[in-house]
């Protein structure tokens, strides 16, 4: 690390950042709330740490040139090495959601529209390769990558995106193959991810030019196996009814799961989470005022209509209690093992709902009805992310003829506002929840 | 000469055929996968690539619409009966689409057809080549249990030299091509008999066209054709029409599939090299650069003039590397044309004004 990189880190990050933050709390307190507290409860005391966290994340990231290397990295890849090895990691996903929040993604996206790249690919690829192109963001800037890595457990999607990532930047790409799980994974399927995963610890050591400390790596999967068991439990607390924390809640705490993992600051913020929700739970305290039924929400959030969706069903008072998105990141904590850290992440890695069948993930969601006391289940059928949609169809259709289950399809997409009608929205929505008997 | 001539079998009749002989037929969807292994079980693997043109309305009940249209026309026919006298459907992860159906084949759609998927590793290293044996033998073991034979490794290499052999052959048609005097529809007619006709059926045709010279070569505007599926083939008689000679393709279901013979004793082993020795394919993980290198050389080594990137709607592997892939052969003076389609509609008349104009750059 150069010394002149080093001053410029500490005076703006250390320095600069914190007198920031102080100053935004300050304002923020002095702030009319915009949140609908005569249906919803007040928003969680967490999440201004949340929003500083990741704000400090992308700060850390605008003065990384000459301190650490760079990574671009999939939101499921086995990210425990690289921040063995002391990474900066990006991940992409996670950027473009910010921007669908801050709807900032159709002119980030349009960049790579006007490039030639097609409406119908991944509108987080789309904002990814926009934001590559122009530079545009909704955090400042982006760090270049000097590494990427791309596991396909999520889908092949990543695989196709990352390769033009890797054209561009001209830099190496690790790929983590993940064999897609049809009905049981076997040995040889552990043992080929595995074997990528050994693969890929030279190739990373290279670029950062450094050794992977064995203790080091046991310390990150421990830290990421507390904080996602950390996350699993906050999610089950949506069990209790009223529900404590909703999924829309969820979908804005997850950002720490998916970008922070293996860090100390990831697991006390999740501690601290916990013990949040459960002072809300001996105050009597849910996420939607007057509960009244309690939904599941299947495939990612429409990012750009978070607020939308929670006023609209805590109106009705409908909680939506669980989502299986967010239940992906902690369903895996079992599976890690500090003891056996390659082998664990193998089989972590290769099994994330989006890896499994279409019919597991039915059993997913059937699992998490009865557990969470669901009245009917939302399935957003995301234009964007075909292997979490494709499947949906018979999913509600068996959900309703097996288990009387009120279940609705959704047509949307997670980033892109010019596939989202408010008005065709709104009258699903109000005929759902006529079946909901509300 | 035309393909009148050479009387290429219809589809139905090959699988009345193998099965009047105790064979059995395998639905294959695209684009890789070990023809060898299915031959050394009597198994004739029958690809499926849609099919275009069917009433593909039967697969709204389970998939939505932005699924290519491949997927859809796939699931649609197997609904319509189209797959009645079929034993076994393969679904090769190719993509997100097809991971989707094969996940819907096994848990959702009823059908009394035995299911089978095949993983294909997107590693290129050693990991790459040992899974893909291992998932070759699960598939061996699965076929065993199945069909009650256990063919030996004399067997499978009786097989497998069978299919490199046919391989050779559709790699001679293609570097003959220009010889061959036929046009554009009639060399595609031909080439994608390799989807259906048993290995030693292809190698007899494709001697016998090539023991023929041709009385006079088809000079066209030379240009390279790159996607899936050059379907509806009217496209082809199209072309033709226009003047334009398709002189070489990066097609999927075609030039994307001429395999080089494995080395390896082993025969899953020697099946894994042969799938991973094809030319690059983003399916498989091949890097953009390696595409763009290929697309390059096809140019060259043919004299095209353009190329036509003829594409299947909503198929993401293909859209993610166009704008790399058309901004490189500009960088060359390679003009380039983008056409996408769904294999269901009649190729429309914007879409021939679009290669009019095209040609008008080109000439
Ligand atoms: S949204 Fe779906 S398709 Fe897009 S990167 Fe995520 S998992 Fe892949
Ligand atoms: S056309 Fe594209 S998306 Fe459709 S099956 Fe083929 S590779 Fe998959």
């Amino acid at each position: 690390m150069s010394i002149f990189s080093h001053i410029k880190y500490f005076m703006n990050v250390k320095l600069g950042a914190r007198s920031y933050i102080m100053f935004n709390r300050w304002r923020n307190a002095r702030r009319p709330l915009r949140w609908n507290t005569k249906y919803l409860a007040p928003p969680l005391k967490v999440d201004k740490i949340t929003k500083e966290l990741i704000a400090l994340h992308y700060l850390d990231g605008h003065y990384v040139d000459g301190r650490k290397s760079v990574a671009w990295v999939t939101s499921g890849a086995p990210v425990e090495i690289l921040q063995a090895l002391g990474y900066y990691v990006i991940y992409p996903e996670n950027h473009a959601a910010i921007c669908g929040v801050k709807r900032k993604v159709v002119e980030i996206a349009g960049e790579a529209e006007n490039a030639g790249y097609s409406l119908d690919i991944c509108s987080y690829a789309r904002t990814d390769i926009g934001a590559m192109l122009s530079g545009k963001s909704a955090v400042g800037t982006l760090p270049k990558p000097d590494l990427l890595l791309a596991c396909t457990n999520i889908c092949q999607t990543v695989l196709h995106w990352y390769r033009i990532l890797s054209y561009h930047f001209n830099v190496p790409l690790i790929i983590i193959d993940t064999p897609f799980i049809y009905t049981e994974y076997s040995d040889a399927d552990i043992e080929y991810v595995k074997n990528q995963i050994e693969d890929s610890i030279p190739v990373a050591e290279n670029v950062c030019r450094r050794s992977l400390s064995f203790k080091k790596l046991q310390n990150v999967v421990k830290m990421s196996k507390d904080a996602s068991e950390l996350w699993l439990q906050i999610i089950q607390r949506g069990t209790h009814i009223p529900a404590p924390i909703s999924a829309f809640d969820q979908f804005i705490q997850m950002a720490p799961i998916v970008e922070m993992r293996g860090k100390a600051a990831t697991v006390n913020f999740y501690a601290a989470l916990l013990r949040e929700v459960d002072e809300r739970i001996k105050n009597g305290v849910g996420a939607v005022v007057n509960e009244r039924k309690r939904l599941l929400w299947d495939n990612l959030p429409i990012w750009h209509r978070l607020r939308y969706f929670a006023e609209y069903f805590g109106t009705m008072g409908i909680s939506v209690v669980a989502s299986t998105y967010t239940n992906a990141w902690g369903e895996l904590a079992p599976l890690m093992d500090k003891d056996r850290p390659v082998e664990s992440m193998a089989k972590t890695y290769i099994y994330p709902v989006l890896n499994r069948s279409a019919g597991s993930k039915l059993g997913t969601i059937k699992r998490m009805a009865e557990e969470f006391h669901i009245n009917g289940v939302v399935l957003h059928s995301d234009r964007s992310c075909k292997p979490y949609s494709i499947g949906q169809i018979d999913q509600r259709n068996r959900l309703i003829h097996d288990d009387r289950m009120p279940a609705l399809l959704l047509e949307a997409d997670h980033n892109d506002t010019r596939s989202f009608s408010e008005e065709q929205t709104a009258s699903r929505l109000d005929a759902f929840v006529e079946m909901l008997g509300i | 000469m035309s393909l009148q001539q050479l009387k290429i079998p219809k589809r139905k009749d090959v699988i009345n055929e193998f099965k009047a002989r105790g064979g059995k037929i395998a639905a294959v969807l695209p684009i890789h996968y070990p023809r060898a292994l299915f031959r050394a079980f009597s198994i004739l693997p029958i690809e499926l690539w849609g099919p275009p043109k069917i009433d593909n309305s039967f697969s709204g009940s389970h998939l939505q619409a932005y699924v290519c249209s491949i997927v859809h026309n796939a699931l649609s026919f197997l609904k319509i009966g189209g797959l009645d006298e079929v034993d076994f459907i393969l679904v090769p992860h190719t993509c997100d689409s097809l991971q989707g159906l094969g996940s819907l084949l096994v848990d959702f759609v009823t059908t009394t057809k035995k299911v089978l998927t095949l993983y294909l590793p997107r590693d290129k290293g050693e990991p790459g080549y040992e899974f893909l044996g291992h998932e070759i033998l699960r598939i061996y073991t699965i076929l065993s249990q199945i069909t009650g034979l256990h063919p030996d490794d004399a067997l499978l290499f009786d097989a497998i030299h069978i299919e490199e052999q046919a391989d050779k052959a559709l790699a001679e048609l293609y570097f003959k091509r220009k010889k061959l005097g036929l046009g554009n529809m009639d060399f595609y007619r031909l080439i994608r008999t390799r989807e259906f006709l048993p290995a030693e059926h292809f190698i007899k045709l494709s001697q016998s066209v090539l023991s023929v010279s041709a009385a006079k070569s088809f000079n066209g505007l030379p240009v390279v054709l790159s996607g899936i599926i050059p379907e509806p083939m009217e496209l082809l008689d199209e072309l033709s029409r226009m003047g334009i000679s398709v002189a070489a393709d990066d097609l999927a279901c075609c030039g994307r599939r001429l395999y080089q013979p494995g080395v390896s004793m082993n025969p899953f082993r020697r099946l894994s090299e042969n799938l991973f020795s094809a030319a690059p394919d983003p399916t498989r993980g091949d890097s953009l650069e390696s595409r763009i290198q290929y697309l390059k050389s096809l140019v060259y080594k043919s004299k095209a003039k353009g190329v036509i990137f003829y594409d299947v709607k909503f198929c993401e592997p293909e859209l993610f590397d166009l704008p790399d892939l058309k901004k490189a052969l500009k960088g060359q003076g390679i003009p380039s044309l983008t056409l996408e389609v769904d294999i269901n509609d009649p190729i429309s008349s914007q879409m021939l004004t679009r290669i009019e104009t095209f040609l008008e750059v080109i000439r």
